[in-house]
């Protein structure tokens, strides 16, 4: 509370007093009143005046000006409230229970939308796994009955498989509460199982899946990282160069503190206008265009749960030459510690 | 023995473990599963989360409570905690739906395997007509001709030899090859088994291996 700002707030107050003076002091002339006597009133009615002006600034600059500052301090302003006294002036008590109110209606609020998030979220984890039974009845099926489906349709039901993934995981990676379980994995694991599910798509395209150097425990959910690293060999599946050795290399590279998970391909790579953008929603650039199967969404959730995990996820690519993506995963003392 | 609620997947699921000689058993009575289970008294138990009456993960508790059956848990859950939880109620394995078919065997062989050198430690040699394979070695012996294997030609011979006088396909082969770590491509897999086939030459077994063309390979 600025005392200037104040007093110009009050400027009527000053007004209506000098009038008054003014009229008073033609009382007094007019009854010949003793000079003594007018000096003397006139002190008194100027120092009553500057309490008047006064008491109710220093009440009031103590609440306003907590007011102000915690807004500013705080991350989540509107907690504000939860930081205040109440206030002992008619004024801050209105605004205190006006604040209160408008509190109160937007906790509702918010907590309606997290519930109807939650219904929405429960809904499509439970659908996934509903439409998951008709799509292993399928593969299965298409195993037993080779004569009747053929390697397409094994091709297409993984694309399939794929899709409602990538929904599952992206409900799980918006959520706000915890959904995963971070323990010591095994690295080559996860890649295994990342190749295996790729393989027939890998096999079917001529890519070598050339694995080096990574027997190293990680902490993460394995499943996440599992879904991640999927994303990352899918692009690369993709977007590969029409040429004969194409190859998807994954390998580590150890450091003190970290340790990062290198997937290189040999692909048509990433243009350096898009480069900056391909973790962004819905962001699909020149490759996804020419292709049309770009939903944009993949490295978008891919990053999202790298964050989540504590993982740091970098790119680096050369039109027409590699992509790399980095994952960097650090090391926990304390967890060595406890072993 | 399989437990799942869904007719269509348990036909198939049987109809796969029976091509691959097993024995398959679907289990009726949800109700009362866990006696059906002690009386049937399978090798091994294909569980589904989600079954009627009571959940999986409970009936897996119960039946730990009276018998160490091996069970590989399949579920459509695919989440990291429900697999910490069964795997300490007492599973063996996890496998999420869907799931590669190959894959499911090789969990399957790998489960039974592992339960059951616990009565015999001598389950790395295995033979083929006058040869003894040491699967851990990698050495094919004949008499005191010893032929030494790379990993992937023994990771064919003994998947092979475990399929003895059926035709296994050439993507059989590739899922075991990487489920083992080992990434080959299309020509490498050739490449391997016709130096596989020569080594088997050279102690006397021509055409041990026959290509059934689109179809596979036979050992016999």
């Amino acid at each position: 509370m600025k005392i200037g700002a104040y007093f110009k707030d009050n400027l009527y107050k000053l007004l209506v007093f000098i009038v008054c003076y003014v009229f008073n002091l033609l009382i007094f002339f007019a009854f010949k009143v003793d000079r003594s006597v007018i000096i003397s009133s006139s002190f008194l009615y100027v120092i009553c005046f500057l309490f008047i002006l006064l008491i109710p600034y220093f009440r009031k600059k103590k609440f306003y000006d907590n007011l102000l500052a915690n807004i500013e301090s705080l991350d989540k302003s509107y907690l504000v409230l939860e930081t205040l006294s109440k206030p002992e002036f008619y004024e801050g008590e209105l605004l205190y229970q006006a604040l209160y109110e408008i509190n109160k209606s937007m906790n509702e609020n918010v907590r309606l939308i997290e519930e109807h998030l939650q219904d929405f979220k429960e809904y499509i984890e439970m659908w996934i796994h509903e439409v998951k039974i008709p799509l292993s009845t399928l593969v299965l099926m298409s195993n037993n009955h080779k004569e009747q489906f053929d390697k397409k349709t094994k091709l297409q039901l993984k694309r399939l498989e794929d899709y409602v993934d990538q929904v599952l995981y992206y409900a799980r990676s918006e959520n706000a509460e915890k959904d995963y379980l971070i323990k010591e994995v095994d690295l080559s694991k996860v890649i295994k199982n990342v190749g295996l599910k790729n393989m027939d798509d890998l096999l079917e395209n001529k890519i070598d899946y050339i694995v080096e150097n990574v027997d190293y425990k990680i902490l993460t959910d394995s499943k996440w990282l599992e879904f991640i690293l999927g994303q990352i060999v899918n692009n690369s599946i993709k977007y590969k160069r029409n040429i004969d050795n194409s190859y998807i290399k994954i390998f580590v590279q150890e450091a003190q503190e970290k340790t990062t998970l290198v997937i290189e391909d040999n692909g048509i790579g990433i243009k350096k206008s898009d480069l900056k953008q391909v973790f962004d929603k819905s962001f699909t650039g020149e490759n996804g265009r020419n292709t049309n199967k770009s939903t944009g969404m993949g490295l978008f959730i891919a990053k999202n749960m790298c964050k989540k995990l504590g993982h740091k996820i970098d790119i680096e690519s050369k039109y027409n030459e590699y992509t790399k993506v980095y994952i960097t995963f650090a090391k926990n003392k304390f967890y060595d510690v406890l072993k | 023995m399989i437990i799942e609620d869904e007719k269509l997947i348990c036909n198939e699921l049987s109809k796969l473990l029976e091509n691959n000689n097993y024995e398959a058993v679907i289990l009726k009575d949800f109700k009362n599963a866990l006696n059906e289970i002690l009386e049937v008294s399978p090798d091994l138990i294909l569980l589904d989360i989600n079954i009627p009456f009571i959940n999986g993960e409970a009936l897996l508790q119960n039946l730990r409570k009276e018998s160490n059956i091996p069970v590989i848990m399949v579920t459509s859950i695919n989440s990291e905690t429900d697999e910490a939880l069964s795997i300490s109620y007492g599973a063996d394995d996890y496998i999420t739906k869907p799931y590669n078919p190959n894959i499911l065997l090789l969990r399957i062989g790998a489960v039974l395997k592992r339960t059951k050198t616990n009565y015999n430690t001598n389950g790395n040699e295995l033979i083929y007509k006058e040869l003894k394979f040491d699967s851990q070695k990698g050495i094919i012996k004949k008499e005191d001709i010893e032929i030494e294997l790379t990993k992937n030609e023994m990771i064919i011979f003994s998947y092979l030899l475990n399929h003895q006088n059926k035709i296994v396909t050439r993507e059989e082969l590739m899922t075991t090859l990487w489920d083992n770590s080992e990434y080959v491509n299309e020509n490498a897999l050739t490449v391997n088994i016709s130096r596989l086939r020569n080594k088997l030459k050279e102690i006397g077994y021509v055409d041990a291996i026959d290509t059934r063309k689109g179809l596979g390979y036979i050992l016999s």
